[in-house]
C-alpha cells in the first residue's frame, strides 16, 4: 500500500515536470496582461481571446503559416514519393551492397546544417533565390530523403518476402509488385513517414532562419518577430506558440507507436 | 532471387544514390574551395586564394576555442544526464500500472513540440522577475536567480531546457526495448535467489545495452548541433558564455558575412563530430570478445 503511494506520487510529480511548461504556456496565451505577469501567479482567471485577436490581425503571421504548411506538405510528399522508390530497391539488396549505401544514406544525416546552408544561401543569393518557396522545398527535400529512405526501409523489411516472390512467379514486372504489392502493405508506414517529415519540417528552425526571405518566412522563424527590442509581447507570443505546436502534437500523437521509430530510424522498434 | 548484372531492383535505388553522391561530392569540393579563399558575402567577386589560413585562423581564435569547449562541455553533459535520467525514470516506471499508455502519450509531447517554443517557454519560465522558476524558488525561500542573464549560469538553462525536451525520448526507446527484452534471464536471477538491484545490475542493464547506446549516439549527433534553444533562449550571451561552435559558424557567416571562415569552422565542427562519434561508437560497441 504504502510502496504503491510512493509510486504514484512519484509518477504525478514525472508527469507534472514533462506537461507543466507546456500548460503554462497554453493557460498564458487566454491571460491579460495584468494576469499574466502577476506574482504570485493566478491560477484561476476569466479568460480572454485577446492575444488570439493580436496574432490574427498580424499579416506576417498569416502568411508565415501558409508558407509553412506549403512547405511542409510539398517537401514531404516529394521526400517521401523518392525515398519509398529508393527504399524498395535498396530493400532486396543482397546484405553487403545494402548495408554500404545505407551507411552513405546515414553519413549525410551527420553533418551540421551549417556546411550545407551557407553554400546554399550564396549560390541562392547570386540566382536571386531567396525569396522563393521552391529552394525551401529543395532544401527540405534534400534533408528529408535520406531519412525516408532509412525509415521506409525498416518498413518494407516487415513485408513478407514470399509476397513479392509470389508476385514475381506470376509475371509481375518489378515496378508492378512496387506499386501494387509493396506500397498497400506498407500504407501505415509510408502515412508514418510521411507524417514525420510533416513533423521535422514543421519545427525546422536553422535551414529556415537562413533561407527564408520576407515572403517565405515560416512560422518558427516568424514567431521571433515578437520577439522585439521593446521588449517581448508574452502574450501574443504565447498565442502564437500554442497555434504552432498544437497542430504537430495531434499529429505526433496519431504516428505515436511510429516516432521513436521514426527518431532512431527502425535501430530500436517501437 | 538471381542476382544477375540486370537486376531490375537496383534501377530503384541507383539513380537516387547517384543524385546524393554527386550533390555531396559537388558540395564537399564547393565547401572546400570556399574554406580556402577569403570569399566575403560584403564583398564577392574579389575572392582571393589563402590557402589554409582559415583553417590556421581557427586554432588562434580564442572566441572559437571557447567555443569549441563549450560545445564539447554541453555535449557531454546533455547526453550524459538525459540518459541516466532516462533510465531512472525507466527502471522506476518498469512495472505494470493503469493509463501506462497514456503516460507514455503524454511523454511524447515534449519532443515533437517544436524547439523554437520550448525556448520561448523556457524563457518565459526563467524570467527574472515574472517567471514561474523564480516564483518557485522564492516559496522555498531561496534567493532569486539571473537565469539567463548571468554568464556563469545561463548555460545550465539552456541545458535545463535540453534536458526537458529530451529525456522523454530517452525514456520512450529504452521502455521499447526493455518491453521486447526477454523475461525468462530475470526470473532465472530472481529463483537463483539474485537480489532485486542485482537482477538490475548484472542482467537487465546489460540486455539494455545496445538501446542505451544508441540513444547516446543520437543525443550526443543532435547537441553537437544544438542551435534553435541558444538562439531563442540566450542568442549566445551574456558575455558569449553561451556560444557554442554551431552558433558561433552562424555569426560569423550571417552577421560578419566571413563565410570562408564560418565553412571552416562546420568543417572542424564535421570532423570533430565525427571523430567523436566514432570514439563513442568503438567504446559503446567493442569488437568481439568481451561483449
Amino acid at each position: 500500500m504504502g510502496r504503491r503511494a510512493i509510486f504514484y506520487v512519484g509518477l504525478l510529480m514525472l508527469l507534472l515536470a514533462v506537461l507543466f511548461p507546456l500548460y503554462w504556456v497554453v493557460v498564458t496565451s487566454f491571460k491579460t496582461t495584468r494576469d499574466a505577469f502577476a506574482i504570485p501567479p493566478v491560477w484561476l482567471f476569466s479568460p480572454t481571446l485577446d492575444n488570439y485577436r493580436t496574432v490574427f490581425a498580424n499579416r506576417g503571421f498569416l502568411s508565415a503559416f501558409a508558407n509553412s504548411f506549403i512547405i511542409s506538405i510539398l517537401s514531404s510528399a516529394l521526400a517521401v514519393a523518392i525515398g519509398s522508390i529508393a527504399a524498395y530497391g535498396l530493400a532486396q539488396q543482397p546484405g553487403d551492397l545494402r548495408r554500404s549505401k545505407e551507411k552513405f544514406i546515414l553519413s549525410l544525416r551527420i553533418a551540421p546544417a551549417l556546411l550545407f546552408v551557407i553554400p546554399m544561401y550564396y549560390l541562392a543569393t547570386r540566382i536571386g533565390a531567396l525569396n522563393q518557396h521552391w529552394l525551401l522545398i529543395a532544401a527540405y527535400a534534400f534533408v528529408n530523403v535520406p531519412f525516408a529512405i532509412s525509415l521506409l526501409i525498416t518498413f518494407f523489411d516487415d513485408i513478407p518476402k514470399e509476397l513479392r516472390d509470389a508476385a514475381r512467379v506470376d509475371g509481375a514486372r518489378e515496378f508492378s509488385v512496387f506499386w501494387h504489392v509493396y506500397l498497400p502493405a506498407a500504407r501505415g508506414g509510408i502515412v508514418a513517414t510521411l507524417i514525420l517529415c510533416v513533423l521535422f519540417t514543421w519545427n525546422e528552425f536553422f535551414v529556415a532562419l537562413v533561407l527564408t526571405g520576407r515572403a517565405t518566412q515560416t512560422l518558427p522563424v516568424s514567431i521571433t518577430s515578437f520577439l522585439t527590442f521593446q521588449g517581448i509581447q508574452w502574450g501574443a507570443l504565447t498565442a502564437a506558440a500554442t497555434l504552432i505546436m498544437l497542430p504537430m502534437i495531434v499529429l505526433g500523437v496519431l504516428v505515436q507507436g511510429q516516432i521513436v521509430r521514426g527518431m532512431t530510424l527502425g535501430s530500436v522498434k517501437g | 532471387m538471381a542476382t544477375t548484372a540486370s537486376d531490375p531492383t537496383k534501377h530503384f535505388f541507383q539513380p537516387i544514390i547517384v543524385c546524393l553522391t554527386v550533390a555531396s561530392v559537388a558540395l564537399t569540393l564547393f565547401v572546400i574551395w570556399i574554406s580556402l579563399h577569403d570569399l566575403s558575402l560584403m564583398r564577392a567577386g574579389r575572392e582571393k586564394f589563402v590557402g589554409l589560413d582559415n583553417y590556421l585562423r581557427f586554432f588562434g581564435d580564442p572566441r572559437a576555442m571557447a567555443a569549441l569547449w563549450r560545445t564539447v562541455l554541453f555535449t557531454a553533459l546533455a547526453t550524459i544526464i538525459e540518459i541516466a535520467l532516462g533510465l531512472a525514470v525507466v527502471l522506476f516506471l518498469d512495472r505494470d500500472f493503469a493509463m501506462k499508455r497514456l503516460v507514455r502519450t503524454l511523454l511524447l509531447v515534449p519532443i515533437i513540440m517544436t524547439p523554437v517554443v520550448v525556448g520561448l517557454t523556457w524563457r518565459f519560465l526563467f524570467d527574472p522577475a515574472t517567471g514561474m522558476a523564480n516564483y518557485l524558488l522564492s516559496l522555498a525561500g531561496i534567493a532569486q536567480v539571473d537565469w539567463l542573464g548571468s554568464p556563469r549560469i545561463a548555460l545550465f538553462a539552456v541545458l535545463i531546457a535540453d534536458i526537458w525536451q529530451w529525456t522523454p525520448f530517452v525514456i520512450l526507446l529504452v521502455m521499447a526495448a526493455l518491453e521486447s527484452a526477454p523475461t525468462d534471464p530475470l526470473n532465472a536471477a530472481r529463483v537463483d535467489g539474485a537480489r532485486e538491484w542485482q537482477v538490475t545490475w548484472y542482467v537487465l542493464l546489460p540486455m539494455l545495452r545496445r538501446a542505451l547506446a544508441i540513444v547516446a549516439l543520437i543525443r550526443a549527433i543532435d547537441s553537437i548541433k544544438a542551435f534553435d534553444l541558444f538562439y531563442i533562449m540566450t542568442r549566445g550571451g551574456p558575455a558569449l558564455s553561451t556560444e557554442t561552435l554551431n552558433y558561433y559558424g552562424y555569426i560569423v557567416a550571417f552577421t560578419n558575412f566571413d563565410i570562408s571562415y564560418a565553412l571552416a569552422i562546420a568543417v572542424i565542427l564535421t570532423i570533430f563530430t565525427n571523430v567523436a562519434l566514432l570514439t563513442m561508437y568503438s567504446v559503446l560497441f567493442p569488437k568481439a570478445g568481451e561483449r
